[in-house]
């Protein structure tokens, strides 16, 4: 009989709490999908760097599934909270027909279970189904061709699954039983019953307070466009700190607001069953403001998220192109035990062990970077190339001490013209600066407008040109070229001058490709090889355009793999609360829509005002999320820089999946809203 | 006088073959317009489940009712709404105002539901809120006022649409005397003052005294019938206590 009755009221349950079920399910299936990517990898031949790049995924998932699984873990604890509110009434009917107190626990527990087990095995199953298309797009992702379509299972996946949804079980039939054998018969019988008060706030407090959220989330969007996404400043954490406030507000505010402007219309207020529906949401959103602010940015951050996520996929940073004007780079640092700090020839070492340049490179360059030391090893900042009072405008702290490169001049036109540029011409006391790192081009253009200069071994060389010149050394994967300075070959004979580090660049012969050439270094200087000591390379590391190009493609493919993942489970959480807020309300509303109908109001008026209050519930938050995501999308995506970034069509994706998601959950809160007061209806008759 | 309502051998069962329980049997009778009548009866006399046919919340076994000699019982669903927001008023015994909304508000609703234009709203709430004399608790909230004064405005919803008949279940169900009596006497008012037709429901023998006629129901049947008459309201209670008497008097017969 016992368990006739534990049965019996999951299957009861299951039907009444369809939304709490959908979500148990989503996130069982999303979390095994995300985590059988291992399974997916292994099945594709993948190359090396996406071999690699596969691992790095797989390990950062293993990372965000702890994160999500908290997220869910709350989520689900938050749910069943709702579900077990709703049934305290029932519970008490038990304990008033004798069953003994120390039942029920064990009831709620044999209860919980079985929802767990069913909900796991269903979201396994259908997890296990969506891995397989999922592969498809995992196999697009690291480039790999389904050769032959094949039945994927993880078992990682699935027993990582197990064990979180285990754990998220666990915590709640603790918190089940917990809330149970504290609770006392009367407040189970009486938990339909409550009386609650309805704080109006006066007009002037509304406007005020909402104001004051147009303010602060002005100032915080004020603040976030003009200092963008660097953490260092404190204009951001300020712009999060202010956003977050002005959505508060503005939830806390609107009702009021709206309700104060709509009555000011009489004939909208009276009009159908406006007034009711006003009054419905008003009351609510002083014990639901907090809530509905939550999933506001929750939504916020998925809407950006994917947006940003799914486009930077598909898009590649603009600067690669200027970063990598080299087919390939060679860079070689000199050590403080190199004791002979003599110009070393890259190209002559490797054709000493073996490698004919000649035989891959059209063309190639070396060159020398020197620092300058005062004596005392202390390196010339590039602090000195700029006007004293534009210190404090560095991105970081005390950055003009860090060292000036310097390089000759036939170095430099070696390097223009080996990109095919016109080279640069210099006076005898003349210099000239490369920088292409974006926030300290103005403040050397502002020195060489000036005509400043700079004085070292008794010599004070000028400005050949009023600007700086935008140029990497070597192949980079961002502009970080932060100053180098150009000086006529003699310069570099003065006393102090040191050697730094040789570069080698070079442009590939037509017929040569980036693996020949990178196979041959790499057959060479094998790591046993380096180990035994038996060879040495003469360059610490190389960098390729292919290889930058795919380095940069792959992190971004993994990144709006991440957000797809955090993103969808977000918006799934979001729905969900909101949903079950919904429904418990329209539970604790029966009553009330009870009461229009029996006053006549018809079917379709009832619905009407019933889809009114849903839907206000369901936009609002979502209105102010995509005003904010506006302006976060705005602001990452000129911080990025990306070319090819295309967030209207990325923009326009994430909508579908908002309108998929959060529109199934609308519609079935909607419905099931509609069925609890019909429900009532029909038994009440 | 017309008759406004007139219910002819109204039958409603419950239950199938076999165990049928007969809540209402054959009960026929009329009321007129201005008419304040008074139904009473035991628990389980049938009283509610009459109630039920004529506000048409449930559906009659057998019989028909007319109201304005329209035949309710004849009425598909989507009439029953429009019927019941237009013809009828309602006063519940908890009142069943919404706690969400102001007592104005609560008036007003009624208004909105059967679509009144904004610009008469507010004169004909605040007619009959001055004629209830709940004016000056228009603007509070029903958690602010006390349970006779929320039975004013409940009265005030059911009277400011202007309904041909104005059902009342147990209106002072809920309420010390102080604030039966107050709320009778302002029944009282409104069936004289305004015409309202008012069929109320009761098992209080002190609620039925403000009747002019009141008929009393046992399983199900009309077992007597009485009328105030010249009456003073102490002598017609006298005469319902009499009534009352005889019929515990006869159930213990019966039993």
């Amino acid at each position: 009989m016992f368990f006739k009755l534990v049965f019996k009221n999951v299957t009861k349950s299951m039907r009444d709490y369809t939304i709490y079920f959908l979500t148990l399910l989503f996130g069982v299936c999303l979390f095994y999908m995300f985590n059988s990517i291992d399974a997916q990898t292994s099945l594709l031949k993948l190359s090396e760097d996406r071999r690699d790049l596969s691992q790095t995924l797989i390990r950062t998932m293993d990372y965000i599934s702890v994160f999500i699984s908290v997220v869910l873990g709350f989520l689900v604890v938050y749910a069943n909270g709702f579900l077990m509110k709703r049934r305290k009434h029932e519970l008490g009917v038990y304990m008033v027909l004798g069953m003994p107190k120390s039942k029920i626990p064990i009831l709620i527990t044999l209860e919980t279970f079985l929802i767990g087990m069913v909900s796991l095995a269903a979201g396994l199953v259908l997890g296990v189904f969506a891995s397989q298309g999922m592969s498809v797009v995992t196999a697009r992702l690291f480039e790999a061709d389904m050769t032959s379509f094949r039945f994927i299972f993880s078992q990682s996946a699935f027993r990582k699954t197990l064990l979180y949804f285990g754990i998220i079980f666990l915590v709640v039939i603790l918190f089940n039983v917990l809330s149970v054998s504290r609770v006392k018969l009367i407040s189970l019988l009486n938990a339909g019953r409550k009386n609650q008060k309805f704080h109006i706030r006066r007009l002037w407090v509304s406007v005020l307070v909402f104001l004051l959220s147009v303010a602060c989330l002005a100032a915080a969007y004020r603040m976030v466009i003009k200092s963008g996404l660097s953490s260092s400043t404190p204009w951001f954490t300020a712009s999060i700190v202010l956003g977050c406030a002005g959505t508060l507000l503005f939830f806390l505010s609107l009702s009021g607001l709206l309700l104060r402007a709509v009555q000011s219309n009489r004939k909208l207020y009276f009009r159908n069953l406006n007034m009711f529906v006003l009054r419905q949401f008003h009351s609510k959103i002083n014990t639901t403001f907090v809530s509905v602010s939550v999933i506001c940015l929750m939504l916020f951050f998925t809407i950006s998220a994917l947006s940003v996520g799914i486009g930077v996929s598909g898009s590649l940073s603009a600067d690669l192109k200027e970063t990598t004007p080299f087919d390939a780079s060679l860079e070689y640092f000199y050590h403080a035990y190199d004791a002979d700090k003599q110009i070393r020839s890259l190209a002559q070492q490797l054709k000493n062990d073996g490698i004919d340049l000649d035989r891959y490179a059209e063309r190639c360059g070396q060159v020398t970077c020197y620092v300058l030391t005062n004596g005392k090893e202390n390196n010339i900042g590039i602090g000195s190339l700029m006007c004293k009072d534009d210190a404090g405008q560095l991105p970081e702290e005390q950055m003009d001490a860090m060292p000036l490169t310097v390089i000759s001049l036939s170095d430099c036109n070696r390097l223009l013209s080996l990109q095919g540029k016109p080279p640069v011409s210099l006076g005898k006391s003349q210099y000239a600066v490369f920088c292409n790192y974006q926030k300290l081009m103005p403040l050397y253009n502002r020195f060489l407008r000036r005509g400043g200069s700079f004085s070292y071994g008794g010599k004070t060389p000028v400005p050949a040109r009023d600007t700086i010149l935008e140029e990497a050394l070597l192949d980079m994967s961002t502009k970080s070229n932060s100053g180098t300075l150009i000086v006529p070959d003699s310069f570099l004979r003065l006393p102090g001058v040191e050697i730094e580090s040789e570069i080698l660049n070079i442009q590939y012969r037509q017929d040569v490709s980036d693996a020949e050439f990178l196979q041959v270094l790499d057959h060479v200087y094998t790591k046993e090889a380096r180990a035994r000591h038996a060879v040495s390379r003469p360059y610490d590391y190389y960098n390729t355009k292919v290889g930058l190009y795919r380095r940069a493609s792959g992190n971004a493919a993994i990144g709006s793999y991440l957000t797809l993942y955090v993103g969808l489970v977000f918006l799934i959480a979001a729905a969900a609360v909101l949903a079950l807020q919904q429904l418990s309300e329209a539970s604790d509303n029966t009553e009330r829509y009870g009461l229009l109908r029996r006053l006549g109001a018809e079917d379709t008026m009832v619905n009407h005002a019933l889809f009114l209050q849903i839907a206000l519930y369901f936009l609002l938050p979502l209105l102010l999320a995509v005003v904010h995501s506006a302006v976060g999308i705005h602001v990452a995506t000129s911080e990025l820089n990306l070319s090819g970034l295309d967030v209207r069509q990325s923009s326009f994706i994430t909508a579908i999946i908002i309108l998929v998601v959060y529109g199934a959950y609308f519609l079935a809160t909607y419905f099931g809203s509609k069925n609890m007061i019909r429900q009532k209806e029909i038994y009440r008759r | 006088m017309e008759p406004i309502l007139k219910v002819e051998h109204m039958e409603k069962y419950y239950g199938s073959r076999g165990s049928v329980t007969k809540a209402v049997d054959d009960i026929s009778f009329e009321v007129r317009a201005g008419e304040f009548v008074g139904i009473m009866g035991a628990s389980g006399s049938g009283k509610t489940t009459l109630l039920n046919c004529l506000s048409t919340i449930d559906a009659v076994t057998a019989g028909h009712i007319y109201l304005e000699e329209r035949d309710i019982t004849c009425l598909k669903s989507g009439q029953l709404s429009a019927f019941r927001r237009r013809k009828l008023g309602f006063i519940f015994q908890d009142f069943n105002l919404l706690d969400t909304l102001t007592a104005y508000e609560n008036i007003a609703l009624a208004l909105t539901i059967v679509r009144t234009p904004a610009s008469e709203i507010d004169v004909r709430v605040r007619q009959v809120a001055k004629e209830l004399e709940i004016g000056d608790i228009l603007e509070k909230y029903p958690y602010e006022i006390s349970g006779g004064q929320k039975q004013r405005v409940a009265c005030a919803r059911a009277i400011v649409t202007k309904p041909t008949l104005i059902l009342a279940d147990e209106p002072t169900g809920a309420l010390d005397s102080k604030s039966s009596r107050m709320l009778l006497e302002s029944l009282e008012t409104l069936n004289k003052n305004l015409l309202a037709t008012i069929l109320m429901v009761t098992h209080d023998a002190f609620t039925a005294s403000y009747c002019r006629r009141i008929l009393f129901l046992r399983d199900g049947k009309i077992f007597n019938e009485i009328v105030r008459g010249d009456n003073t309201r102490k002598q017609f209670f006298s005469r319902i206590i009499e009534v009352q008497t005889l019929l515990g008097g006869d159930n213990s017969n019966v039993l």
